[in-house]
């Protein structure tokens, strides 16, 4: 009986041990950035709360080009500190809300390292696209 | 606790482990069954050695935008006064060890650009024959009539390579996707692109090597 405690923490030890490294990101940016975001009031609807804790929204902002196309540009930031995989769509849609489809209308992994920010960028397939969506998914593998 | 007490209470109450356990039995009897799965979602497979769909995806996708981004919405795109830009397709290099279809990645090019209303892609113009054979033998009899069909203003043309790594039981691959849009007559390249995807895993992993 003496035993067992040493037993249960000897356990706890191995288990903790064998654990997957954890390796953050540090990252330096300037202090007051010169570009000015125009960021997008965004509308979140989250089903699974547990990728929506671990791979987090941090801002939406959009620009036109000279072509005319929107470009959107999502940042996205993992809150753990191990590595994360996940899968993302854009969606584009016309002034009415009609779908755009297009022939990479896929979903894309992606991963991310223990606190590290990436920036999800698509630009719109045609002129006429007017609004987006951006859809993520866990690891399905 | 006693263990006689312990097996007493244990054949009384082991009855109820019954309806647990009998599905269990069940789940290993189950014969594999073949499902359609979306091309387009997350669960198709994955190898180390190959490029799977969602590889083709993600290097069009990349190639795409990058397109759409740095050469059509950058204003770099020369057209003909009031009609869309020409587009030849020209060699995609296989330098991978497996045989491939580059349209797995070029069609997707091809479409996308379409949707654009920018870019329209030539179809009796191509390397190692014509993708129409009808519209290009119509094209040969329109010019032998005096009318002079359109020629390409931008060509596109690249190459996929394969790097593969080992060391102990875990395998790498690594695929580049490398493609050019050269400017005609110029024959410069107007837009250039690489995109690479490296895949990792062992050989003893099902569905990976």
């Amino acid at each position: 009986m003496r035993i067992l405690p040493f037993f249960i923490i000897g356990v706890a030890l191995v288990a903790l041990a064998a654990l997957p490294g954890c390796t953050t990101v540090n990252t330096v940016e300037r202090a007051q950035p010169i570009a000015q975001r125009q960021m997008v009031d965004d509308k979140r609807i989250v089903t699974d709360s547990s990728l929506n804790r671990r791979v987090q929204i941090v801002g939406v902002n959009q620009s036109n080009g000279a072509g005319g196309l929107l470009k959107v540009q999502v940042e996205v930031l993992n809150t753990t500190r191990s590595l994360q995989h996940f899968n993302y769509k854009f969606e584009w849609f016309d002034e009415s809300g009609t779908v755009i489809g297009t022939p990479t209308s896929a979903f894309l992994p992606r991963q991310l390292e223990g606190k590290e920010s990436m920036f999800l960028t698509a630009t719109a397939p045609t002129a006429i696209a007017k609004d987006f969506r951006l859809k993520l998914l866990q690891d399905l593998r | 606790m006693n263990p006689l007490i312990f097996m007493k209470l244990l054949r009384k109450t082991s009855w109820l482990l019954l309806p647990v356990c009998a599905p269990l039995c069940f789940i290993g009897c189950a014969t594999p069954q073949a499902t359609r799965v979306d091309s387009a979602g997350g669960r198709s497979l994955t190898t180390v050695r190959g490029i799977n769909m969602q590889d083709w995806n993600d290097a069009a996708d990349t190639m795409i935008n990058s397109l759409r981004e740095n050469f059509i919405n950058a204003g770099k795109l020369q057209a003909p006064e009031g009609k869309p830009a020409l587009l030849a397709i020209s060699r995609i290099v296989n330098n991978t060890g497996t045989q491939i279809d580059t349209d797995l990645l070029v069609k997707k090019i091809q479409i996308a650009l379409s949707r654009t209303d920018k870019v329209v892609t030539s179809t009796t113009i191509g390397v190692g024959g014509v993708a129409d054979v009808i519209a290009e033998e119509e094209k040969r009899r329109a010019r032998l009539l005096g009318v002079e069909p359109s020629r390409p203003n931008y060509t596109l043309s690249g190459k996929i390579i394969e790097q593969t790594a080992r060391a102990g039981n875990v395998r790498e691959a690594s695929y580049v996707f490398q493609l050019s849009l050269t400017k005609i007559p110029e024959g410069v390249a107007a837009w250039e692109e690489e995109r690479t995807i490296t895949k990792q895993g062992t050989r003893g992993s099902v569905g990976v090597w």
